[in-house]
């Protein structure tokens, strides 16, 4: 026997013929290999795909074409991948974009979230994982916008958001005020990275954007209250240096759906 | 003439002391003695008109007994005067011999640098000149023999032997004792600017090296995103036999371990930067330790993670990202050789001036000799080889990153408790204001 250890989740096909309706991807790095090697992964997959190698490049292609998802990496020569985020929001306000930054720069991808991206994917990153942030940023731009006080599902947390009720596996789970506006936003945004500053913001108040201590009491007390082993959160998940995110799909057996950042080694 | 200037007060005492009490010229030789009047020594002194040195003939044997003393005395001025002129790069050990049988005009001389194990010799001399100039080194023997005319002294710096020196022709044995004592203290300070500029010669190497790594793990950056994207892009696309896809998880496994060494070069590289200042800003340790043991999930999922801190809002003035990498390192280390399932402790500790981190670990223990060398660059304890694998650059990281806070790192192992790697950063570090 071949002493190689196998994927987890073994080697079937991420996807077959029948992705929905061709997702339009726009690539914007500055590397051509970095192109290449996402193009021929996603074209395979049944993505199309559509590249630029400038930020100038990909404002332009994106004046008369549209698209279902961009990854725009955040370093480039030129007017770069910030600027470039920030024109192509106010082109397309809805369209998700999502960061390409590298490992070591939290500062980056807090900005890059903060200006508008949906995400990020660190490099260097597995295309499984990049491929299933596309899927899921694509599902959520498809979903239709939930009414505000419609009731939430993930895994076995349910929020009714009429009558600010939480329960989990039925059974209710009391929260404060403030805990459950936490949650609220988290959940209303989950898979998604939320930095710090914005959820401090979004609950508190901007003048509160810096309390870092405030937030972190109160998401161990919600810790405490919804997840099963509060230091190994399996819900609210700490995107380290960033900020939190909730799982979209916390019994997802395949790893590579959580981000990179998760998991890195440094 | 190499622009060092600077004359030593120590020679100029010891020449005075031994010498010129009875010469008569207390005000003073070595001050008015320069080097163009030493041009063309011994010459020059003698005929030294401009400062009341009433000596006009030089001759040994007419001049009186004070004549005499102030001749010795200028001689040795003058040789004093040169020695300390030399080039401080070179080796001064031909200069001084020919130094010394031009000045104090004797047939031959000879000096052993013990050090280096060189004779260097003028005039001529016979065949084992090294060997006997060992003996006299090596069995102190500083006599002087009428009969050769050949005058034996040992070099001492304080007790030390450093070397030997032999001549032949006619000296007092104050002046010899006092050559020897000049070209001892010469061949001291040629170790010492050997030893300065061998110091200086390997930080620049290390700067350079330091500057080379970085290009280099830039550069690498890219590749390696690539090499990872298209082997997991193979993967991802599925429809690989079992042995290709085995292959396919070879190459993206060895990926990615090539890229988390580049990133730790790239932070070694950042820490040995020569200009290398913290920057101090207050930091929340709790959610501080959050962050780094969220980004060390998969490393620590084998584990069950303790945090004990003195309290919830215990804050420190430091730079966060070296807390971070300093943390990060510690916990990683746990993470590759404490016993699986067992319990990693984070703990936290308020002393009066400092906050003590500290990362305990059940595993694999440090054996006592490795305590110090175990946070060297490249060290790898003989026991941590065989376990994980690594690079012996981490703990390195850790201990840059607290001494650039003026902190420290060390570490106690022992089977029964644990290892535990300690870090105490001071409240404020030494030397930086508190409001930056």
């Amino acid at each position: 026997m071949l002493p190689f250890h196998v994927f987890p989740g073994g080697c079937q096909p991420m996807s077959n013929a029948s992705e929905p309706s061709s997702i339009k991807v726009l690539l914007v790095d500055d590397e051509p290999a970095i192109r290449r090697a996402l193009r021929a992964t996603l074209n395979e997959l049944g993505f199309s795909t559509t590249e630029a190698s400038r930020g100038e490049e990909a404002l332009q292609v994106a004046q008369t074409n549209t698209f279902d998802v961009v990854l725009l990496d955040i370093n480039m020569p030129g007017i770069g991948g910030m600027k470039t985020l920030l024109r192509l929001r106010a082109l397309a306000p809805s369209v998700p974009i999502l960061m390409l930054t590298v490992r070591d720069d939290e500062e980056d991808k807090i900005q890059a979230l903060e200006g508008g991206a949906d995400d990020y994917i660190t490099k260097p990153f597995s295309l499984r994982e990049c491929v299933a942030r596309i899927r899921s940023a694509v599902r959520r731009a498809r979903t239709p916008e939930r009414a505000e006080d419609a009731p939430l599902s993930i895994g076995e947390i349910q929020v009714l958001p009429a009558r600010r009720l939480v329960s989990k596996s039925g059974q209710p789970v009391h929260l404060t005020r403030k805990e459950y506006d936490i949650l609220y936003y988290l959940m209303t945004h989950a898979g998604r990275a939320v930095t710090y500053g914005k959820l401090l913001t979004a609950v508190w108040g901007s003048e509160y954007h810096k309390e870092l201590d405030y937030l972190r009491t109160f998401v161990r007390q919600l810790r405490k209250k919804i997840e099963d082993d509060p230091s190994n959160p399996k819900y609210l998940l700490t995107d380290a240096y960033v900020g939190y995110r909730f799982a979209e799909n916390p019994f997802a057996s395949d790893a590579t759906l959580e981000p990179s950042s998760l998991r890195r080694t440094e | 003439m190499n622009g060092y200037r600077r004359r030593s007060r120590i020679i100029i005492i010891h020449a005075n002391a031994a010498l010129v009490s009875n010469s008569g010229c207390r005000n003073h030789v070595l001050r008015e003695t320069n080097a163009a009047q030493c041009h063309s020594l011994p010459e020059s002194i003698y005929a030294n008109g401009g400062h009341g040195y009433a000596m006009s003939n030089p001759s040994k044997t007419e001049g009186t007994e004070a004549q005499l003393h102030s001749l010795e005395t200028r001689m040795l001025c003058a040789f004093i005067h040169e020695a300390t002129q030399f080039n401080p790069h070179g080796h001064p050990g031909a200069q001084l011999a020919d130094l010394a049988r031009r000045i104090f005009q004797v047939e031959a001389a000879a000096i052993f640098d013990a050090d280096l194990h060189e004779v260097y010799r003028s005039g001529e001399w016979f065949d084992d000149v090294k060997e006997v100039l060992q003996n006299i080194c090596l069995f102190g023997t500083a006599t002087d023999d009428r009969e050769t005319g050949l005058i034996r002294r040992v070099l001492q710096m304080g007790k030390l032997p450093i070397g030997a020196m032999l001549l032949r022709g006619e000296t007092s044995v104050i002046v010899a004792n006092s050559i020897a004592s000049i070209i001892a203290i010469t061949f001291d300070r040629y170790h010492a600017f050997a030893n300065e500029s061998r110091t200086e010669n390997a930080r620049q190497a290390e700067q350079l090296r330091t500057t080379v790594l970085d290009s280099l793990a830039h550069a690498y950056k890219t590749p390696l995103t690539v090499i990872e994207a298209a082997s997991s892009g193979l993967a991802a696309m599925g429809g690989l036999t079992p042995t290709q896809a085995g292959l396919v998880s070879l190459v993206d496994e060895q990926a990615k371990q090539l890229s988390q060494l580049t990133s730790r070069l790239l932070t070694t590289a950042r820490l040995e930067a020569s200009d290398l200042i913290p920057k101090i800003e207050a930091v929340a340790i709790a959610p501080l330790i959050d962050d780094v043991m969220a980004s060390l999930r998969e490393q620590l999922s084998g584990f069950s993670v303790r945090v004990v801190l003195p309290n919830d809002d215990v804050a420190l003035c430091c730079d966060r990202s070296l807390l971070v990498a300093l943390l990060t390192q510690y916990l990683d280390n746990a993470g590759k050789y404490a016993d699986f399932g067992t319990t990693i402790m984070i703990q936290v500790v308020e002393e009066s001036n400092a906050i003590v981190f500290s990362v305990r670990s059940i595993g694999s223990t440090i054996p006592a000799g490795d305590y110090e060398r175990i946070f060297d660059r490249y060290y790898r304890s003989s026991a941590s080889a065989s376990i994980a694998a690594g690079t012996g650059v981490g703990l390195s990281i850790a201990k840059r990153a607290a001494q650039a806070h003026g902190g420290n790192v060390w570490v106690a192992s022992d089977a029964k408790e644990g290892t535990t790697f300690y870090a105490s950063l001071p409240r404020l570090p030494r030397g930086l204001p508190a409001h930056e």
